[in-house]
């Protein structure tokens, strides 16, 4: 059942799931024997990097980051830090980062620079939806699971303002929501 | 040499630029302000007649940023100008970023109080499209 505040399913929970399994599969099949860490960035992929590896019947291991948002974090100190590091060494591992959507790019960008300081064996990046319209920083995707549109989109982990996360599918949030007009 | 916001920053044109200086700042992401000229057409005696010089560039990205928050009419004639710009000059990469992405990047960020100053300043109803 579509929530009140969703103008339109995206990708329905079946759509995902089926995609996510492909991915997974592939992954799979990329990193058998190579033993790879899965690094997911909190909130937003946590429930994708939950199905992702459970479609990935491989060895691997997973850790979590968190960084600071930049509307959270204005007032304090004007530049992203990191609010939750990883919890091992990736030094000479094969990593796999687990994005659930890649937009500006900004955050990423900043976290691959953060991340191949620390020497890992490889960085690819594996990312449920690919938003290119206001794509700023240039991030090559190596694992890509929907291309969207340029719409607001919540569910399966994305919020707006830390609701919608638990919704099973991704979709569209009503402008109303966040005050807009419906845009021309 | 890269900028960073600081009290020395340059002279923004409108509000908008400087809240995107202070994302690019948050997120690490070097950038210049205005700093190339353009020029895009010429007259009979070879003289430039009008140019265009992007809002920023991203020195580490190596791409123009051009933010426009104005009215439609004055968009279909940056929208002209980005065109010359990129066949005149088809080896730089320009972005052109609309009010829309630019309210979209407020609320993705949760700057609506940001969004609605800039649209009392303007005489702007908040939020609307173009």
């Amino acid at each position: 059942m579509m929530h009140a505040d969703v103008e339109e399913i995206l990708l329905s929970g079946e759509e995902v799931q089926a995609r996510v399994a492909e991915l997974g599969a592939q992954l799979a099949g990329d990193y058998e024997g190579r033993d790879p860490v899965l690094v997911s960035v909190l909130k937003g992929s946590i429930i994708f990097l939950a199905d992702l590896v459970r479609a990935m019947p491989i060895p691997l291991s997973i850790d979590l980051m968190e960084v600071s948002s930049y509307g959270a974090a204005t007032e304090s100190s004007g530049q992203v830090r990191i609010l939750k590091d990883l919890s091992t060494s990736i030094e000479g591992r094969e990593v796999i980062v687990v994005e659930d959507i890649i937009d500006t790019g900004l955050t990423l960008n900043y976290l691959l620079r953060y991340l191949h300081d620390k020497q890992p064996a490889s960085i690819r990046i594996c990312c449920l939806l690919d938003k290119p319209a206001r794509r700023l920083a240039p991030i090559e995707i190596d694992y890509r699971g929907f291309t969207i549109p340029d719409r607001f989109v919540i569910g399966y982990g994305l919020d707006y303002g830390e609701r919608y996360r638990n919704l099973p599918y991704i979709g569209v949030l009503r402008p109303s929501v966040y005050g807009a007009a419906t845009p021309e | 040499m890269a900028a960073t916001l600081t009290s020395s920053s340059p002279r923004f044109a409108h509000q908008s630029e400087a809240e995107l200086a202070r994302i690019l700042d948050f997120y690490g992401v070097a950038w210049r302000y205005e700093p190339d000229l353009f020029p895009i057409s010429w007259n009979a005696d070879g003289a430039v007649v009008e140019s265009f010089a992007p809002d920023f560039y991203l020195p580490e990205i190596d791409i123009y940023l051009e933010l426009t928050t104005l009215k439609q009419a004055l968009v279909r004639k940056k929208n002209r100008k980005l065109r010359w710009l990129r066949q005149l000059y088809p080896e730089i990469r320009v972005k052109l970023f609309y009010a829309r992405d630019f309210r979209a990047l407020m609320v993705k960020y949760g700057r609506l109080d940001f969004l609605a100053d800039v649209a009392a300043m303007n005489g702007n109803g908040p939020l609307n499209g173009e």
